[in-house]
């Protein structure tokens, strides 16, 4: 797997070394996409737990311990689900765009992606919802140009066709973010997470 | 899908295609959107800082903020929808427009129209509807230009020389006929002056019609209308038929008969009646179907015409168009369930909603739509390809960066809109709340300007595109027996 300054410093090589290895899904899974979506949920444990979450208006919201582990757990399945999710469906689209279908590699293509954003997630640990969002923004940006640069060279295709495809995954990405704060809200209102008056 | 010749007479028919009238719209279009979306980045700007209304009241969030919806609504969309529709309805018929001194009306009477609506916006007339602002006398006066399209387009459709009538055209002629509908219906009032009238409705049913027009405007202008451009220009940009056809006919019907139920999703938790809200929710989320349809549709017609992409700017604009159209038409159904309504409601969660629709559905798909149509209308290449890359990636980089801020500042105005203290009153006061946003709206603010420099890059390319050239005629092909009506 490419190392992060690699892919930060030579992303093309990264994504090159991404297409020759034979990658087994099962090793990416555990080595690498279950700790890019635990990371976030930790930080933001840790981060509520000690701070409270800044929401802008006057005092901090703080959540007992128990609604915190169980929004951390939630958020971590959800985030394990949406990188799983996500190699899945690009192996689905595959054939249309004449890219490689090895599951490995879209699996750890969407590893490779989702990074800026995992790093970007240590704001989580100063739970702000401005400065959290100030910083996962670039990272946002950063990983939308590491899918649409890496993604015709990781999986073989040609840029065009990369891009398209790129453009399919960022249509379901954003479905994906908004289905999350959907049901995040859906649960506030039936009455899990904080305390609010419906 | 009908072809043209773009130069050659054919036929014993030498008489071509009206297509001055369609340049016309085209840059009427493009002037509105720069004004229309001017007026947006000022408003997002008082918000972060009031002052900037300068102590006057035509300059107050109030009326510039009509002015930049009915702007960008009905200066640039309906522009674009009507430059769009004339093109393309007479190369799937293979006649020139029926009236077209009907059709320069059309144009210069809605331009005189959204300008003199603007005018009296700024100048305090208001309905006090949304969407539906103008007052009575321009109330008229789009119904008269209105039933004017329908003549024209109708009527070129009547002359047409090919049976079949493209599904391109079933989309425009929903948008005519439904927006007049519903524009005749929710504009029915008693004028008591010039400047003031008060509608023939009363309370919730007064609130129940204007939310059938609300969100069939939405959804048979904004969508219906532009799914109209899509079905046209997206097979010509990519040179080859629709994926599935059948699908789009499809999706239209199912599209049609959906959409028009779903305006109750608006007034949740308000005084109409429990099962009309709850049937405006389930139709809502039934029009995820053939939205998406369409949307899969598009997709893969695009992913066959891969190469086209290396010469032709504009597909990059299409394509994503298609990606924030699933996106909009995902999160509006979703938006509308009552669970996550409650929250999202009365926040910029919505705000946010309507610009991934209006910036990333409606003005990308335009912009990739003119970008293909005025270098033909010309007769000439783009002035310049690259402003055209340019300005993809600030639309699509503007676009990301609105959503992302109106989702941050809604979903954290429904937590402390409903947030209550230990003894059950509100924890935040409304002021509160408004004063903390200001951070959100200086990124939006920044999204707009970003947003903004793109579109006024597609005016200079286009500007620069058609300078001194003329539109250049093109007529229709020789008649087919095979496909007479």
């Amino acid at each position: 797997m490419p190392s992060i300054l690699t892919i930060i410093r030579r992303p093309t090589e990264a994504f090159e070394a991404l297409a020759r290895s034979e990658t087994d899904p099962l090793a990416v899974f555990f080595k690498q996409i279950v700790w890019l979506a635990l990371a976030p949920p930790v930080f933001a444990f840790i981060g509520a737990s000690a701070f409270g979450w800044r929401l802008g208006a006057a005092q901090p919201l703080y959540l007992s311990g128990d609604v915190l582990t169980q929004i951390s757990i939630a958020y971590f399945f959800a985030l394990l689900f949406g990188l799983v999710s996500t190699a899945f469906v690009g192996r689905w689209m595959a054939p249309t765009y004449g890219a490689s279908d090895a599951l490995g590699t879209h699996l750890a293509l969407v590893g490779v992606v989702a990074t800026p954003l995992v790093a970007g997630s240590v704001l989580h640990l100063f739970p702000h919802v401005f400065v959290n969002l100030l910083v996962l923004i670039p990272a946002l940006i950063w990983s939308i140009y590491l899918l649409y640069k890496g993604l015709p060279i990781a999986l073989g295709t040609g840029p065009e066709r990369g891009m398209l495809m790129a453009s399919s995954l960022v249509a379901y990405l954003l479905v994906g973010a908004v289905t999350l704060l959907g049901l995040t809200v859906a649960l506030w209102a039936s009455g899990i997470g904080p305390s609010i008056g419906v | 899908m009908a072809t043209a010749s773009n130069v050659t007479p054919a036929g014993p028919s030498r008489e071509s295609y009206r297509d001055r009238v369609v340049t016309a719209l085209v840059v009427f279009s493009i002037i509105w959107s720069l004004l229309g979306m001017a007026a947006g980045v000022h408003i997002a700007a008082e918000l972060v800082w009031p002052n900037l209304d300068f102590g006057q009241e035509w300059l107050s969030f109030g009326r510039l903020r009509s002015l930049h919806t009915n702007a960008v609504i009905f200066g640039f969309g309906v522009s674009a929808l009507m430059g769009t529709a004339f093109y393309s309805v007479q190369r799937t018929c293979h006649v020139p427009l029926f009236a077209p001194g009907l059709a320069w009306f059309c144009c210069f009477a809605w331009q005189i129209g959204v300008l003199g609506g603007g005018i009296s916006l700024l100048a305090g007339w208001t309905g006090g509807k949304e969407y539906a602002e103008l007052e009575w006398p321009f109330d008229i006066a789009i119904a008269v230009v209105w039933v004017c399209f329908a003549i024209v387009f109708f009527g070129t459709i009547a002359r047409r020389r090919i049976k079949p009538i493209y599904v391109s055209n079933w989309f425009y002629g929903a948008l005519i006929i439904v927006i007049a509908m519903l524009h005749i219906v929710n504009s029915l009032a008693i004028p008591v002056s010039i400047s003031k009238s008060y509608s023939l409705f009363a309370g919730a049913q007064d609130a129940i019609v204007q939310w059938w027009y609300g969100h069939n405007a939405v959804g048979f202008l904004l969508t219906g209308g532009f799914l109209g451009m899509l079905y046209y220009f997206l097979p010509k940009h990519a040179g080859r038929p629709i994926w599935s056809y059948r699908l789009s006919i499809i999706a239209f019907w199912a599209f049609t008969y959906s959409y028009i139920w779903a305006g109750p999703h608006h007034l949740h938790y308000s005084a109409i009646p429990e099962w009309v809200q709850g049937l405006g929710m389930v139709m809502s989320l039934i029009l995820l179907a053939p939205s998406w349809a369409t949307m899969v549709n598009g997709i893969m017609t695009v992913a066959g015409a891969w190469r086209k992409l290396r010469v032709d700017p504009a597909l990059k604009f299409i394509v994503l168009s298609l990606a924030f159209y699933g996106l909009a038409t995902f999160e509006g159904p979703m938006m509308s369930i009552k669970s996550v309504n409650v929250v999202s409601h009365f926040t910029d969660w919505t705000v946010g909603h309507v610009h991934s629709g209006a910036l990333g559905w409606n003005a990308m798909i335009t912009f990739g739509t003119f970008y293909f149509l005025v270098p033909r209308l010309m007769g000439t290449a783009l002035y310049s390809v690259r402003l055209a890359n340019v300005h993809f990636w600030l639309a699509l980089a503007g676009t990301m960066l609105y959503v992302l801020a109106m989702w941050g500042a809604g979903v954290s105005q429904g937590l402390l809109w409903l947030s209550l203290d230990e003894i059950g009153e509100l924890s935040f006061s409304f002021k509160d709340i408004m004063a903390s946003m200001a951070p959100y709206y200086a990124l939006r603010l920044v999204a707009g300007i970003v947003f903004l420099a793109g579109a006024a890059l597609l005016a200079y390319n286009l500007f620069m595109t058609i300078r001194g050239r003329r539109t250049v005629p093109a007529f229709p092909p020789a008649p087919d027996a095979a496909s007479q009506p």
